[in-house]
C-alpha cells in the first residue's frame, strides 16, 4: 500500500478549545463546510470533473476527447498539434483546469510568444475562471501561481533564475515548433524547467521533420522515442522521409494529439464565395490602362529608379481606389528630381484621376451592402483607401469604424466592440491581431485582393471558424479587364484557394518549393510579361502546378 | 451543484452570518455583508486593512448575485453565481475556515414532563468525537474518498458515517436542562489513533490497481530513461559534444549569443526568497498588510546583479536525475488524508455500529 500521511495538525488547536470551552463554530457552518467539501470531492480518477465549474465553455467534442487522452493516456505530458483553427487553447485549457480543480496543479506556467501573452491571460480568465497574470514585473513569478511570459523574456536573467529554481506543476507552451533546434538557448531553456505536466501547442505539421519531431518529443519525454541516432537509424529514411512508419506513428501517438478539420465531426458552416465583377467607366478604365502602361515602361526601362515594388504597388492600387494610386504617384513624384522625364507621366496620370467623377467600386460596395443589410467586414490593402471608404460609406449614410493592425490593443478591442453593438460595417486593413473574435459577423467583403493566399486565409479565418453559427459568405470585388481579375482568377478559381482548409495551403505551398514567395512569382510574372496573353499563360501555369501538389497527398 | 442547490448554499452561508437580504427574486439576491463574510468574499483585503489601521467605521459591500442570468431584469448589475464561480468557492473557502470545530449536545426527543422533572435524575450524555475527513489518493491522476468517523469517548469504539447519523438528530450548543455529560475514559490523541487504524484499514479494502498501475508506469518510465542515458554516455562521450562539454569547461551555445561558463563554478543561487505565505493567513493572525508585504516582498535584482553569461546546461547526468525525479513527482503514489473538520458530540441516542 502506498504511504499515508496523515494530518495531525488539527488535534492541539482542538485540544486548546476543549480547554477553554471555545470558543466553538456554528454546526451550520459546519455542515455547510462539509457539503463544500462534498461537492469538491473528486469522485472517480477519469472522469472530467472541470465541466460542472465551466457553465458558460461548451467545448467540441474532439477538445473533450484530446483532454480525457492527455489526462488519461499520455498522464498528463503531450504534443498537442491540432490544425489551426481547432481550438487547441481551449484543449490546454481544460487540461489545466482539471488539474487545477483535482488539486494536482498550483504552480502554472505558460510559455507564449509576446505578442500572445495578453490574449493568454485574458482567455484563460473569461472562459476558464483561472486566474492567470501576464508576467510583468520579477516578483511575480513567485508571488502568483498561474503566469503567462514569453519566453524571450523568461529565459533571460534574472528571470530565468526564477523560472529554473521553482518547481511548476505544468509548463504549457505555445507556438513550441519554435523549439524544434536543440541547439537553441530557448530550447535548452525550456529543458532545463522543472515541472510535472507538460503540455507543448503547435500547429504546424510536424510529420515534415523527423529530427524537429524527434527534438520536441525529447523535451516532453527525453528517450521516448530512443535516442537520437537510434531512431534515426529505425525511423529516418530522408529529411522528410520515414520508414517504419506504421511502429513511429504509434510511438508518436502515445505523446501526440493531431486533430484535422478533414477528421469529420467538427461542424463548420458552410462558405459561399461570390466574385462581384465591376465594370469601370471609361475614365477609370483610362486610368488604369495609363498606369498600367507608365508601370510597364519604367519597369523596362530601369532609367526611371523606380523600383519594381512600388510600380507593382500602384498597379495594385489603381485597381482599389484612386486615392491609393494618388498617394502613391504622389510619394513618387517628390522622390524624383525636378527634371526628371518621369514627373511629366505622372502629372498626366494626376490629371486623370483628377477628371474621374465616379467611383464604380465602392458604388457597388454600397449597393452590396445595402442589400447585405446585415454587419459586414471590408477587406482592404490600404489605408488610403479605408479612409477614403469610410467618407464614403458615411455620405451614403452607412457607418462604420476602422480597424488596423497598428492600433494598440485596446484600441482594437474598442472598434470589436463599437462594430459589435453600434455600427454596421467594419473596415480593415489587415486580418490583424490575434484573438479578436468577429464570429458575429458572416459577411466579408474582400475590396481588393492580398497576393499572399496565407493573408487571404486569415482574413476569412477571422470570421469562419469554430463559433461561427452562420454560413459565411464572401465577396471578392473584380474590377474587368484587370490584374485584379487575373489574380483572382488564379486563386479562386484554379487553385479553389477559398474550399481550401487552414493549413492545407500552408502544406502546399511549402511542398511547392518555390525558391521565393507566391507573392514575388506573381509580381515578376505581371511585371515581366510582355502582354496581356503571355501573363494570363504564366499565371496558369503557375495555377496547374499547384493544383498538382494538391492532388497528390503529402507522403 | 445545480443552480437550485448554489441559490441554497449561499442563502445558508449568507443568513449563518445574519446577513443583511435587501432583496430577493427568483432569478437573483442582493445583500449587504457582514464584515465576516466581507473579509472572507469580499476582495478588498487593502480596504479592511486601512478601515482598520484608521479605525473608521468601514462602508459595508452590497452584491448582487445572479442565480438565473436569463431572467434578470435589463439593466441590472450582478455577478452570475455558478458551481465554478469564485464567488462560491470563496464561501466555500469560508464555511470551511468558520465551520471547523463544533461541541454539540444531543437534545432528548422525550423530554421529561413538568411533573416528572422534578423528581427524576438527570439522564447522562455520552461523549463522541466526531472527525470528518478526506482521503485523496494521488498519483498522476487523484480520487478522493469522504469518510465520516465518530469515537465513543466513554466506551471506546469507532464507528462510520457518524456524521450522517448526526443530521438525524437534534442538537444544540447548550447542555439541555437534567443532563449530564460522561467522563471522557481516552484522550482525544488516543481516539485519534484510533482514527488513524480504522483509515488505514478502510483503505486497504479499497482497490489498490491504481497505485498497482502508477507504478508499473513509473517502472517502465524509469527504464525507458536509463536505457536512453545509457545509450547517450556511450553513443556521444568519445566524441559527442554535449557530454563531453558538459563535463570539461566552457560550453557553447551558439545563439541567440554564444555564451560560457564554467561549469565547476556554482550556478548563480536564485534570489532568496521566502515561499509566498497566504496573506489570509497572515492577516487571520492580526497582522497588517503592510507588514505582510515589507516582509515577503521579492526584491528586483539590481541591474548590476544581472548576469546573462551565467547560463550553463545541465549536465546529462543532471539532466537524468531530475527526470527522475520529475517522474517520481509525477507518478509515485501516495495517500493523504485531510482533517475537514470535527467537533464533540454529547449524545443520547447511539449510532448504529456498522463496521
Amino acid at each position: 500500500m502506498p504511504n499515508i500521511a496523515f494530518d495531525r495538525s488539527w488535534i492541539e488547536p482542538f485540544a486548546h478549545l476543549m480547554q477553554n470551552d471555545g470558543p466553538w463554530h456554528k454546526w451550520e457552518l459546519f455542515q455547510l463546510a462539509i457539503e463544500a467539501e462534498e461537492a469538491q470531492a473528486v469522485t472517480a480518477f477519469d472522469q472530467l470533473q472541470c465541466l460542472k465549474y465551466l457553465p458558460h465553455l461548451q467545448p467540441y467534442p474532439h477538445q473533450l476527447q484530446t483532454a480525457e487522452r492527455v489526462l488519461n493516456e499520455m498522464r498528463g505530458r503531450a504534443v498537442l498539434a491540432d490544425e489551426v483553427g481547432l481550438g487547441k487553447t481551449i484543449e490546454a485549457g481544460l487540461i489545466m483546469k482539471e488539474y487545477m480543480v483535482r488539486g494536482l496543479a498550483k504552480k502554472i506556467l505558460i510559455l507564449v510568444p509576446a505578442s500572445l501573452v495578453i490574449q493568454w491571460t485574458k482567455e484563460l480568465n473569461q472562459k476558464f475562471g483561472i486566474p492567470a497574470v501576464a508576467q510583468k514585473k520579477e516578483y511575480m513569478w513567485r508571488q502568483y501561481d498561474v503566469v503567462v511570459a514569453s519566453i524571450d523574456t523568461a529565459k533571460r536573467d534574472p528571470h530565468r533564475r526564477h523560472v529554473l529554481d521553482i518547481d511548476y506543476d505544468m509548463l504549457i507552451i505555445d507556438e513550441a515548433h519554435k523549439l524544434k533546434n536543440k541547439r537553441t538557448r530557448n530550447y535548452q531553456f525550456v529543458k532545463e524547467i522543472r515541472k510535472k505536466y507538460c503540455l507543448l501547442l503547435t500547429a504546424t505539421p510536424l510529420q515534415n521533420d523527423m529530427d524537429e519531431l524527434y527534438n520536441l518529443i525529447n523535451l516532453l519525454r527525453p528517450g521516448h522515442l530512443g535516442h537520437s541516432s537510434a531512431f534515426a537509424a529505425n525511423y529516418v529514411e530522408g529529411k522528410r522521409q520515414a520508414k517504419n512508419n506504421e511502429k513511429l506513428k504509434e510511438e508518436i501517438d502515445k505523446v501526440m494529439i493531431r486533430n484535422k478539420r478533414s477528421d469529420g465531426g467538427i461542424h463548420f458552416t458552410t462558405r459561399r464565395v461570390q466574385s462581384v465583377p465591376i465594370e469601370l467607366s471609361p475614365e477609370e478604365m483610362a486610368l488604369y490602362q495609363g498606369v498600367t502602361r507608365f508601370v510597364r515602361e519604367h519597369y523596362r526601362s530601369e532609367a526611371g529608379a523606380l523600383n519594381a515594388l512600388a510600380l507593382i504597388t500602384l498597379q495594385r492600387e489603381v485597381c482599389s481606389s484612386r486615392e491609393a494610386a494618388f498617394m502613391t504617384l504622389y510619394n513618387l513624384y517628390r522622390r524624383t528630381a525636378e527634371d526628371s522625364p518621369i514627373r511629366p507621366s505622372i502629372m498626366e496620370l494626376v490629371e486623370m484621376i483628377k477628371r474621374i467623377e465616379t467611383h464604380s467600386k465602392a458604388a457597388k460596395t454600397v449597393e452590396l451592402i445595402k442589400q447585405i443589410n446585415d454587419k459586414v467586414i471590408i477587406f482592404t490593402e490600404y489605408r488610403a483607401t479605408q479612409n477614403y471608404l469610410q467618407k464614403y460609406l458615411h455620405e451614403h449614410g452607412i457607418t462604420s469604424v476602422p480597424f488596423r493592425g497598428g492600433f494598440k490593443r485596446s484600441k482594437k478591442d474598442w472598434m470589436t466592440d463599437l462594430f459589435q453593438n453600434r455600427v454596421q460595417v467594419l473596415i480593415a486593413t489587415e486580418a490583424g491581431g490575434e484573438g479578436i473574435n468577429l464570429q458575429f459577423c458572416n459577411q466579408v467583403i474582400n475590396y481588393d485582393m492580398p497576393w499572399n493566399p496565407m493573408r487571404v486565409e486569415q482574413r476569412i479565418g477571422r470570421v469562419h471558424r469554430l463559433g461561427q453559427q452562420r454560413d459565411v459568405f464572401i465577396y471578392n470585388l473584380s474590377t474587368t479587364g484587370t490584374i485584379e481579375e487575373h489574380i483572382l482568377h488564379l486563386l479562386y478559381e484554379k487553385i479553389d484557394l477559398f474550399e481550401m482548409v487552414i493549413g492545407e495551403l500552408d502544406e502546399i505551398v511549402e511542398r511547392l518549393n518555390l525558391s521565393n514567395s507566391l507573392e514575388e512569382n506573381l509580381i515578376s510574372i505581371i511585371l515581366e510579361s510582355r502582354s496581356e496573353k503571355e501573363m494570363a499563360l504564366k499565371l496558369d501555369n503557375m495555377g496547374q502546378a499547384i493544383r498538382a501538389v494538391k492532388r497528390t497527398p503529402p507522403t | 451543484m445545480n443552480q437550485q442547490q448554489v441559490r441554497q448554499y449561499v442563502e445558508r452561508y449568507l443568513s449563518a452570518f445574519s446577513t443583511h437580504v435587501m432583496e430577493t427574486h427568483p432569478a437573483y439576491l442582493t445583500v449587504k455583508l457582514p464584515v465576516e463574510v466581507d473579509k472572507d468574499i469580499g476582495n478588498r483585503p487593502f480596504y479592511w486593512s486601512w478601515v482598520e489601521k484608521m479605525n473608521i467605521p468601514p462602508q459595508p459591500m452590497i452584491l448582487t448575485f445572479f442565480f438565473d442570468p436569463e431572467n434578470i431584469p435589463q439593466g441590472m448589475r450582478g455577478e452570475f453565481v455558478h458551481f465554478g464561480a469564485n464567488r462560491l468557492q470563496q464561501m466555500f473557502q469560508s464555511a470551511k475556515r468558520h465551520g471547523r470545530f463544533v461541541c454539540m449536545y444531543e437534545q432528548s426527543q422525550s423530554l421529561p414532563s413538568k411533573g416528572m422533572a422534578a423528581g427524576r435524575r438527570s439522564s447522562p450524555l455520552t461523549p463522541w468525537l466526531g472527525v470528518n475527513v478526506k482521503v485523496s489518493f494521488l498519483c498522476d491522476k487523484k480520487r478522493d474518498m469522504l469518510l465520516y468517523l465518530g469515537v465513543n469517548l466513554y466506551q471506546p469504539r469507532i464507528v462510520h458515517d457518524f456524521y450522517p447519523f448526526l443530521r438525524r438528530l437534534s442538537l444544540s450548543p447548550a447542555i439541555p436542562p437534567y443532563h449530564y455529560t460522561q467522563e471522557h475514559r481516552i484522550t482525544i490523541a488516543q481516539a485519534w489513533q484510533m482514527i488513524e487504524r480504522e483509515v488505514e484499514q478502510r483503505i486497504g479494502e479499497v482497490d489498490q490497481s491504481w497505485a498497482d498501475e502508477a507504478r508499473e508506469r513509473l517502472e517502465e518510465e524509469l527504464e525507458i530513461l536509463e536505457a536512453y542515458y545509457a545509450e547517450l554516455a556511450m553513443r556521444e562521450a568519445p566524441e559527442g559534444e554535449e557530454a563531453a562539454s558538459a563535463e570539461d569547461g566552457p560550453q557553447h551555445v551558439p545563439e541567440p549569443e554564444p555564451v560560457s561558463a564554467p561549469v565547476d563554478d556554482a550556478s548563480p543561487s536564485p534570489p532568496d526568497t521566502p515561499a509566498p505565505v497566504d496573506l489570509g493567513d497572515f492577516r487571520a493572525g492580526g497582522g497588517r498588510i503592510l507588514d505582510f508585504l515589507r516582509m515577503h516582498a521579492i526584491p528586483e535584482t539590481p541591474r548590476e546583479a544581472i548576469d546573462q553569461t551565467a547560463w550553463r546546461k545541465s549536465t546529462p547526468k543532471e539532466e537524468k536525475e531530475r527526470r527522475i525525479a520529475e517522474l517520481r513527482w509525477q507518478y509515485e503514489p501516495r495517500i493523504e488524508v485531510q482533517v475537514i473538520n470535527g467537533g464533540l458530540f454529547f449524545l443520547h441516542n447511539i449510532p448504529p455500529f456498522s463496521s
